[in-house]
């Protein structure tokens, strides 16, 4: 499904990552912790390759970061759904063409955008909003938005880097019961996150990153 | 399906960034009439300067024995030659006409009644043959024809506008490829901003695994309108520009319309190529 293989990363003249081994398997829910700058988010960008190792390698579904084919990478970025901290919609576009428009970017047909844009949209409970501008919603629903988007390519996995950064803790919840939800469907989810309180309200398998490699797996109930 | 949705992308990203594209656009539009306005004048001044001094005359002086016939056959032989535009008899009496003319009626009195001139024919070079090398190649040609006393031509002169002509060339040319070479920048720097100011878009297009093809298409399409729009205003700004000049200042000036398509082509070029290029910092993967 996903496995790091002793990878290393430099960024710039820091060495974010080094000799780090993960494995992730099919509908598992993972969630990474550490400090900032530990290399969560670099660790997330090695899945989607928009990064690459220095050593070591990443396997991806069938693709493996030491061979694939940049014109590939694409293909490889439909597989796994990414969400963020700022949710990164399009402003000028409403809900529903947000979500349309990964589809319209990998040339979908008209149809298949039209019914699963609206299947998306139900499952994340905005199906009523989907004519609203993304300004007009509040930070819980852009989120719910950009869950929808990155649901819409039917990902095998959801990468989620601090994605209840921004809300509030009852918003927070709820977009954790959602990706429960998701993640209760087949779909496995890595989360990076600081909100302990989600993790102890949520138990799942968690990773600490610190000082750029796994130092432990924790039980949740451990955190402070 | 996909064509359209990159065409329908590619105007919507006017609306959805006015102010860049109208930035964009404007730069296009002033840097192509800058480009137009100098490659016109230069244009303009060169025809004149080859009008003026392209044409070179010869004197060829021949022999004062001549019969009628033979001159017909050796003004034949002339204009035969490969750098011969025209060649017009001048008779003694025309000379002397044209001398009396220069000088006063007094000139007959010097030369106590008589007329010392020789006939002499003008040849006249094409314009392609305005070069030292070559009008020294059809003065030999022409000296070596039996009756033939003597060519005279202004050699200095034409070495002298020759050099001119040559210095004032590297001249224009330096201005004209550097006012060319800082439009492309601006242009390429302008729509590198407003592809920058875009990046959110490129981002989630990369996110959700769109093709880099995908990716670009609508932005070179952009570029393209945008290069195509603010070239079709520079060609309206330089054909009014052309007519206020040829109003007041410079009667005889004509735009040949391959400036236009150049202005077309170089806009649409810059356009396609700036956008192009810029989108490619944000595609590494």
């Amino acid at each position: 499904m996903i496995e790091l293989f002793n990878i290393s990363i430099q960024l710039g003249k820091r060495q974010v990552l080094e000799q780090v081994s993960l494995k992730i398997n099919k509908g598992e829910f993972v969630y990474l912790i550490g400090q900032t700058g530990s290399g969560k988010t670099t660790l997330l960008r090695l899945i989607y390759m928009d990064v690459f190792p220095d050593r070591g390698n990443v396997i991806v579904d069938s693709y493996s970061s030491s061979t694939i084919l940049p014109r590939h990478v694409p293909f490889l970025r439909r597989k796994v759904g990414v969400i963020f901290q700022d949710f990164k919609l399009l402003p000028d576009r409403n809900v529903y063409d947000n979500i349309a428009f990964a589809l319209q970017v990998i040339g979908a047909p008209q149809r298949t955008i039209k019914s699963r844009v609206l299947s998306v949209l139900t499952r994340v409970g905005l199906h009523h909003k989907r004519y609203q501008m993304p300004q007009r919603l509040s930070g819980g629903e852009q989120q719910r938005v950009a869950i929808a988007r990155a649901l819409v390519n039917k990902p095998f996995i959801l990468l989620a880097d601090e994605p209840t950064g921004n809300l509030d803790p009852q918003v927070a919840r709820d977009i954790l019961h959602l990706l429960e939800n998701i993640n209760r469907s087949g779909t496995a989810i890595l989360m990076a996150t600081h909100n302990y309180d989600l993790i102890r309200q949520y138990p799942h398998r968690t990773l600490v990153l610190e000082n750029g490699n796994f130092s432990r797996e924790i039980n949740p109930e451990e955190l402070a | 399906m996909r064509l359209l949705f990159l065409l329908k992308e590619g105007i919507a990203g006017f609306k959805r960034a006015r102010l860049a594209a109208t930035i964009s656009i404007a730069t296009i539009t002033l840097s192509l009439s800058l480009i137009g306005m100098f490659a016109l004048l230069v244009h303009h001044l060169s025809a004149q300067f080859q009008q003026t001094y392209g044409r070179i005359q010869l004197e060829v002086f021949i022999d004062p024995a001549i019969d009628s016939a033979q001159r017909q056959a050796l003004e034949g032989r002339i204009q035969q030659l490969a750098a011969v535009e025209a060649v017009q008899y001048v008779s003694p009496e025309m000379t002397l006409q044209r001398f009396q003319q220069d000088f006063g009626d007094d000139l007959l009195t010097v030369l106590e009644g008589e007329n010392p001139f020789p006939p002499s024919l003008q040849v006249i070079l094409k314009k392609e043959y305005a070069e030292l090398e070559k009008v020294e190649a059809a003065v030999e040609a022409i000296r070596a024809l039996p009756q033939v006393d003597e060519v005279i031509f202004q050699e200095k002169f034409i070495r002298l506008i020759n050099r001119y002509f040559f210095i004032g060339l590297i001249v224009a040319t330096t201005i004209g490829a550097t006012i060319f070479f800082i439009s492309t920048m601006l242009i390429f720097n302008t729509i590198r901003l407003t592809i920058h100011s875009r990046k959110t878009v490129i981002e989630i297009m990369r996110l959700v695994g769109a093709t880099h093809f995908f990716i670009k298409a609508p932005f070179v399409i952009e570029g393209l309108l945008q290069g195509l729009i603010g070239s079709l205003l520079a060609s309206g700004a330089l054909w009014l520009m052309s007519d206020l000049l040829r109003a007041f200042f410079l009667p005889g000036l004509t735009i040949p319309w391959m400036y236009f398509l150049f202005l077309c082509g170089t806009g649409i070029l810059l356009g396609l190529l700036g956008s192009y290029f810029s989108i490619g910092k944000y595609l590494k993967f």
